[in-house]
């Protein structure tokens, strides 16, 4: 009889987790598809450390093609705008260019608006408490590493609207990073005016194929990465100057699905440098100074790790 | 010579009116200086701290004088810009709304590396304290040793140095911002390319 009670106990907690996951993926996905299809007009504000942006986020659809235009209000400004899979970026003194892709790269990992379900393979999706976020009720989604390599992404999604309201890159030890919380909303029949008029505007040709396998194989050999974190993929490597100041650098570009890092190496400036590193927000830079080449890595991960990936970085025997 | 000492004398006539030591006649008149006089006034009334709010003092026409004589920069630049805008008129149209950020733009890019050097001092950078953390501002009110100053030449370096790290950390920060816009299409690509291999 006891043992009977274990079995139904550990049936019914099985069954709850799992009921959990697609809860919580489902949610997800729902959120995914309702940013895709609804009007809106909405405005957030990415809060990381001391520092604070402001954005506005504009979506909706005309004709049957897909509209987003997303802002941000402070500073030198930075306007990206979709139409469908072409997406085009605005920055002061920088040409504008284009990127054949289906989201937007801005402060919400384009992961959200697609396939969430590919996550799965390195993080758990766990559905947490309700709350009131921006007036509204919201549901958290939380997206937990599989491993202490990796920050957690928190989701706060409307319950009737299933929009976005909040999200939060957390470290495994549950501080917040940096958050990005909706303050106004707007879901409409009609799409906003500014979106319209974009149908009758032309944009820069999206870039030409960006991968170049045969380079890639090549640069791989230059250097040896020794270490990367689970469920990190080589996306691109190839050797370029820096924009702003004109060095050469061996660069190498992963992801995980949510969060890229990028590797440099480069030649080492003279003097002796401690190795080191910054922070701000979820963003970490960390320099390691390997005495013959310098390398930096740079992305959305914690600093043991990128110190641990940026050290393990070799000349090939 | 004579002129400055008119002007002295001027300033004197004028305060010696205001400090009621001298009458305002038709003698004085002629060395009075009415902005002075509004000048006398207001120091006065600051010092007594008679005014509530902040002294309001005019220096627009100053200002517009010293305007006048400067050269104006860039002029040339624009024009070149508006043309080129010009051509482009139908592709970037959009343009034109962000037009007056253009300048913030260098400005911009080296906040970056502020905003960087001034958040590595956070809570949990100080928890790891095992991470040695990169000290790319000098700290303020720190005192040089004497040892230091009488060899400038090495502390130019340093300083040189420090500058080129802060550089080089902001165009990596710019660069992985800049290239990460295209990890989503390529992440795709690859998987695009793999399950036409499975096939």
């Amino acid at each position: 009889m006891k043992w009977l009670a274990l079995l139904l106990g550990v049936g019914l907690s099985a069954q709850v987790v799992a009921s959990d996951i697609i809860n919580a993926k489902q949610l997800l996905t729902d959120m995914s598809s309702a940013i895709q299809e609804r009007n809106f007009d909405a405005s957030f504000v990415v809060v990381k450390g001391k520092g604070m942006e402001p954005y506005r986020w504009l979506h909706g659809k005309v004709d049957n093609s897909e509209l987003e235009i997303l802002s941000r209000q402070n500073g030198a400004g930075l306007e990206v705008v979709r139409v469908d899979n072409k997406v085009t970026y605005f920055e002061p003194q920088t040409q504008p260019y284009s990127i054949e892709t289906d989201a937007i790269a801005g402060p919400i990992p384009e992961i959200l608006f697609g396939e969430v379900g590919t996550l799965a393979s390195s993080y758990d999706f766990v559905l947490g408490g309700k709350e009131r976020i921006a007036d509204r009720a919201a549901q958290l989604v939380r997206l937990v590493s599989k491993d202490e390599h990796k920050y957690n992404y928190w989701l706060w999604i409307d319950i009737q609207s299933a929009l976005l309201l909040k999200a939060a890159y957390v470290t495994q030890q549950g501080e917040v990073l940096e958050q990005l919380q909706l303050t106004h909303i707007s879901v409409t029949e009609q799409p906003a005016q500014p979106l319209v008029e974009l149908s009758s505007k032309d944009f820069p040709m999206p870039l030409a194929s960006l991968a170049q396998n045969d380079t890639a194989q090549k640069l791989q050999n230059n250097w040896r990465i020794g270490w990367l974190p689970d469920g990190f993929k080589l996306l691109k490597s190839d050797r370029h100057k820096l924009d702003l100041n004109n060095e050469l650098a061996d660069y190498f570009l992963f992801s995980d699905g949510l969060v890229e890092f990028s590797v440099f190496v480069q030649r080492p400036l003279s003097g002796q440098r401690a190795s080191g590193a910054l922070s701000s927000g979820a963003t970490t830079v960390y320099v390691h100074n390997s005495g013959a080449f310098d390398v930096s890595v740079v992305g959305k991960i914690p600093t043991m790790t990128a110190k641990a990936i940026a050290e393990s970085v070799t000349r090939p025997l | 010579m004579t002129q400055s000492n008119f002007n002295v004398k001027d300033g004197q006539v004028t305060s010696s009116i205001l400090d009621a030591e001298q009458a305002l006649d038709n003698a004085s008149q002629a060395q009075f200086d009415a902005e002075k006089f509004a000048r006398y006034a207001l120091i006065g009334d600051a010092m007594r701290s008679q005014q509530n709010q902040a002294p309001c003092i005019d220096i627009t026409a100053s200002l517009a004088d010293a305007l006048a004589d400067e050269p104006t920069y860039g002029e040339k630049t624009s024009g070149q810009e508006f043309r080129q805008e010009n051509a482009e008129n139908k592709v970037v149209a959009l343009s034109s709304w962000r037009k007056p950020l253009a300048q913030v733009a260098i400005a911009a890019s080296v906040s970056l590396v502020a905003v960087l050097g001034v958040s590595n001092y956070s809570p949990q950078e100080q928890a790891n304290s095992d991470f040695p953390v990169l000290q790319s501002t000098p700290l303020t009110g720190s005192v040089s040793p004497v040892s230091l100053s009488s060899e400038p030449a090495l502390e130019s370096a340093e300083k040189g140095l420090r500058e080129l790290q802060q550089q080089r950390i902001g165009a990596l920060v710019l660069e992985h911002q800049r290239q990460s816009r295209m990890a989503h299409a390529l992440a795709q690509q690859a998987q695009e390319e793999k399950e036409e291999q499975k096939k």
